[in-house]
């Protein structure tokens, strides 16, 4: 097992040759309780996993089987016990509940997300309307997101991972909320990209679509088993 | 339009921020005053007449901007920590989320400012208006602090309200011996100088920049560490 990250160390290698993501050997505990009751909830127990160019890959598992917590250290939002993760410095990111500004408005969030990205106010913009016809929600670019619905503040955190073009997508349970329509043209979105080159790993407790998946890993006693 | 600028404007987009940016500091200097007077005679202390109307400016201004911070931090945690991770990093994020909520603050130094003069002639206005700012400041990174820490609305603007309390009541002018953590302390005293005419000495005046650009570095530091933060 690899060991455990230093803070002194960088936490996430570049990742190189013919993958786009490696997960190897994951470790991730959590502490509960006060410190003379606590007990320690063991997540993942060493799991690996990768993802290739253009390949789309779904990560399937139970209710609490530790999905978002893997997707979290993929991300840099949740620090790892042991193991490493290599993966691009592009990456785009669909957390699982829209993490957006509620008093903003979606064409405030692309703009945000731009500088973020380190994209031109034009590229910027030119992504956002083409992302806000893609997905069919346009109209609403001026509304602020307490505005929208679910599924349209699902929109805007889709796009929001999408405007620059990432090498590595990771999305978590992306389509919670979209109508049939919006659900399939998820899909055929997904393929688009991933003929384009990019590598998506796709997180669900139910994936319906199986056949549309290169791989398909299913997270059990915190270990990922191919399917 | 820049970072801060949409970060101030998302604030003001709530229906009641600027209502209660703007009322609540000149309804405290108006109320608060005798209020002050009341609790500083039961704690031992000598807090009266413009003295107390010009402390109340400066806790007007402290309770509104640590409210202000608190929230501000606090509701936008999850979002902020996204965009810092999209590429633009904690420290750029921290840094417009404290500049929008220090405009807001000054909003509200403004307003309690404007209620002082109104209601009492001082002799050292800029003396007072400074020591305003100073009070809005300190709670501004007190409530930063605390939203960067604790996320649950209650618990922190409980917190908030807490260091508040003890911070207003153990002060200059309500109680014989000011604790050593006081940490409005030397804002108080250029404040309530102020009230009864007087100018305060130099270094009243660097002792509370110190301690204000310290608790402002301290918020800075703090609500980039919790965006960093992996446990």
């Amino acid at each position: 097992m690899a060991a455990a990250p230093s803070r002194a160390t960088p936490d996430f290698v570049p990742a190189t040759g013919s993958e786009v993501l490696r997960v190897a050997d994951v470790t991730k505990s959590f502490h509960r309780g006060p410190p003379w009751r606590r007990r320690d909830v063991e997540v993942l127990r060493g799991a690996s996993l990768r993802v290739g160019p253009g390949e789309l890959v779904g990560l399937v598992g139970e209710n609490g089987s530790g999905k978002s917590v893997l997707m979290k250290i993929i991300v840099g939002l949740l620090g790892r016990d042991g193991g490493s993760v290599e993966r691009p410095d592009r990456l785009g990111y669909c957390p699982q509940v829209p993490l957006v500004w509620e008093k903003l408005t979606v064409g405030e969030h692309f703009e945000l997300f731009a500088t973020a990205y380190g994209m031109s106010a034009g590229a910027g913009r030119a992504a956002a309307e083409s992302l806000m016809d893609e997905l069919r929600f346009a109209r609403y670019e001026h509304y602020r997101v307490e505005e929208l619905s679910g599924g349209t503040q699902q929109k805007l955190n889709l796009g929001l991972a999408l405007m620059h073009e990432p090498q590595l997508l990771l999305l978590d349970e992306p389509y919670a909320g979209f109508d049939w329509e919006t659900y399939l043209r998820f899909w055929e979105m997904s393929e688009t990209r991933r003929a384009q080159g990019m590598g998506i790993l796709v997180v669900s407790h139910l994936l319906a679509e199986r056949e549309r998946l290169t791989r398909i890993y299913e997270l059990r006693d915190g270990r990922c088993e191919v399917l | 339009m820049s970072r801060t600028a949409v970060f101030a404007r998302e604030q003001l987009r709530a229906p009641l921020t600027l209502v209660l940016l703007v009322s609540v500091p000149a309804l405290f200097v108006v109320a608060a005053a005798d209020a002050l007077s009341d609790f500083a005679g039961a704690l031992g202390g000598d807090l009266a007449g413009d003295a107390a109307v010009a402390l109340s400016a400066g806790w007007a201004a402290a309770f509104v901007s640590g409210s202000l911070g608190f929230f501000q931090a606090a509701s936008s945690r999850g979002a902020d920590r996204r965009l810092a991770l999209a590429g633009l990093g904690p420290a750029r994020v921290a840094v417009s989320r404290i500049t929008a909520s220090l405009l807001l603050a000054t909003l509200a130094s403004a307003t309690a400012f404007a209620t002082l003069i109104v209601k009492t002639d001082l002799a050292h206005p800029w003396h007072a208006a400074v020591a305003i700012w100073g009070f809005a400041l300190l709670y501004l990174s007190i409530g930063v602090l605390v939203g960067s820490l604790v996320r649950a609305p209650l618990e922190g603007s409980l917190l908030v309200v807490f260091v508040f309390l003890l911070d207003a009541f153990a002060g200059p002018g309500m109680t014989e011996s000011v604790p050593p953590w006081a940490i409005s302390q030397k804002a108080a005293d250029i404040l309530i100088a102020a009230g009864l005419g007087a100018s305060s000495p130099s270094g009243d005046w660097v002792k509370l920049a110190l301690v204000t650009g310290g608790a402002l570095l301290a918020a800075l530091v703090v609500f980039v560490a919790a965006a960093r933060s992996r446990a």
